[in-house]
């Protein structure tokens, strides 16, 4: 029981971004997947997705082949992705951004226990506010679809570290509560430290797979997988 | 839009009799103004529905009175053909179960084959299927249809202004202006209240990322089409037989209920009912004055220019700015 990706290959345009990559999440881990800008990293989590379809290989989801449904189905089947960019829904109130993904009352307390710093937030239109909070929106909203397999794009882009910082605990708790978590950052060495498994693609191809603690123990290792 | 929309007839020309022409002309402007109203409702009610649609399912929805219309026409021809005589109300409910339909299946249509494309490629698909119902309508129905039978005639009351005019509220105005203000309120308190509601906003905010969370965006869109579909059919069941000529100029009344959303920006559906009901009293008021009175469908026109105009003003403006 895992997500796994064999052999994907995503084309775009220009030609391949993302090519022959295979790899695998488990449920109750964290894996960080590491890359230079334009590596292909958004890419491939859209690709897991269903936003865009992949050219060849496969994507399993709990031994059930995704690879060609919907992203509305595959949000059903278990999957939630937070996308690059803060994916709030912007004329909406924060409890609204929540109540689109929670089933019942006891999803929706769960998701807000994440963060409780939303409770006095919960009737402001969510574009008002900070850039912080919205991402703390954005991430409750996907918990609280109770996702097996949460895919993470980005999410400190545009945050300063401190406020990221109060995420990464959060996110930690997530995957130890059983979700399988695909984590993309671009602080390497804060994602990695958190991380079971990871990944760095470069050129749309993966350069090193495996144990994070050998890429944070080892500065020029990840200087080397990072320029391919 | 025709003759009809001179003074009612009643008013015969012994009323005017003390009075000179250009005072005559003077009291019409009130009395025709007035008149006006009712179909200025009528266009209020296109651009609200126009203005609801476009920001829930990005499309200028062109065929929305053609489909209206088809709907009517079909409740028509059961209610005149001597052999079935369908009761008025039955045949109003079979003009708005045809007409949602026929408005959910060109919903249908653009949601799913043109479901990311943009707003302008999928109100074309709008055009196209106005253009249909029409031909469709003047094979079916050929040139001997007759005009609609509204549910309600005659006037609600009547109060006479100085000078002696009498001017008309008829119950199509009261109805037609009762539908608008229903269809603005529920729709208002569709969208906060109901998770129906919340789901079309959050569609509309960012229609890719609410499929990523499960939303089904091609069910509720053609929902949106459907309900649509049902409110201009039953807009069209108070609408008085005046306004009803034929289908062609019928359909296009689509321009003026345009031009009412457009006061709003096609985002406002509040100033729509304004901008409706200017629009109709304006032609009212210049069928009044006989000098312009021929011209008075270019009212719509103009008022869209110089909406537009205005517009870009602004933008020049806060650009400067
Ligand atoms: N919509 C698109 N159409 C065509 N090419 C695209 C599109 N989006 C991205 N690309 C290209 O695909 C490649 C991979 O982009 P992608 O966004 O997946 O990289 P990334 O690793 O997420 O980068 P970043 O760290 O900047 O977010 C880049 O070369 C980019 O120019
Ligand atoms: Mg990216």
């Amino acid at each position: 029981m895992s997500l796994v990706l064999n052999d994907v290959t995503v084309s775009r345009g220009v030609g391949p971004v993302i090519s022959n990559v295979s790899l695998e999440v488990k449920p109750g881990q964290i894996t960080t997947l590491v890359g230079p800008n334009g590596a292909g990293k958004t890419s491939l989590i859209e690709a897991i997705a269903g936003v865009i379809t992949p050219s060849g290989g496969t994507i399993v989801m709990d031994d059930v082949d995704i690879t060609k449904l919907s992203k509305r189905k595959r949000s059903r089947a278990g999957l939630s992705i937070v996308e690059q960019g803060r994916m709030i829904f912007p004329s909406l109130t924060v409890k609204e951004n929540l109540q689109l993904t929670a089933r019942t009352k006891a999803d929706m307390d769960e998701a807000l226990a994440l963060f409780p710093e939303l409770e006095k937030r919960l009737n402001n239109q969510s574009i008002l506010l900070s850039g912080g909070e919205q991402q703390m929106v954005v991430l409750a909203r996907a918990f609280a679809a109770k996702p097996k397999y949460l895919l993470l794009d980005e999410m400190s882009l545009g945050l300063a570290p401190v406020v990221f910082m109060r995420l990464l605990p959060v996110i930690e708790g997530i995957a130890k509560s059983g979700v399988g978590v695909l984590l993309v950052e671009q602080f390497a060495h804060l994602a990695l430290k958190i991380a079971q498994d990871s990944v760095v693609v470069t050129s749309g191809r993966v350069s090193y797979q495996g144990d994070p603690k050998a890429l944070l123990k080892d500065a020029e290792l990840l200087r080397q997988k990072y320029m391919g | 839009m025709r003759e009809d929309f001179g003074p009612p007839a009643h008013d015969s020309l012994s009323r005017y009799f003390p009075y000179t022409l250009q005072e005559r002309t003077e009291k019409m402007i009130i009395v025709n103004g007035f008149a006006g109203l009712t179909q200025g409702a009528f266009f209020a009610i296109i651009g609200i529905l126009l203005t609801l649609m476009s920001q829930l399912t990005r499309v200028v929805n062109f065929s929305q009175l053609a489909v209206g219309m088809f709907g009517g026409f079909v409740g028509m021809t059961l209610m005149m053909n001597p052999d079935i005589q369908l009761n008025i109300w039955l045949a109003l409910v079979v003009s708005i179960v045809i007409s949602a339909a026929l408005s959910g299946i060109i919903g249908w249509i653009i949601a799913t084959w043109l479901p990311s494309a943009p707003i302008s490629n999928r109100s074309a698909v709008t055009v196209a299927a106005l253009l249909l119902i029409v031909s469709t309508a003047s094979v079916l129905f050929g040139a001997n249809h007759s005009n609609f039978t509204p549910i309600v005639s005659g006037n609600v009351t009547q109060f006479t202004i100085p000078g002696g005019q009498i001017v008309f509220v008829s119950q199509s105005l009261v109805a037609l202006l009762a539908l608008a203000f229903v269809i603005l309120i529920a729709s208002s308190i569709l969208l906060k209240r109901t998770m129906f509601g919340v789901r079309l906003r959050a569609i509309s905010d960012r229609q890719s990322a609410a499929e990523l969370i499960g939303v089904n965006v091609k069910v509720l869109n053609v929902g949106v089409w459907v309900i649509s579909g049902a409110l201009i059919s039953l807009a069209i069941g108070f609408v008085p037989a005046t306004i009803s000529n034929d289908y062609i100029s019928f359909s296009l009344l689509i321009i003026g209920g345009s031009a009412a959303a457009l006061v709003g920006a096609f985002k406002n559906p509040w100033l729509a009912l304004v901008g409706g009901l200017l629009i109709g009293a304006l032609q009212g008021v210049c069928s009044a004055i006989p000098q312009i009175a021929p011209y008075r469908d270019w009212v719509v026109f103009i008022l869209i220019l110089v909406f537009l105009l205005w517009n870009q003003r602004k933008e020049v403006w806060d650009v400067a700015r």
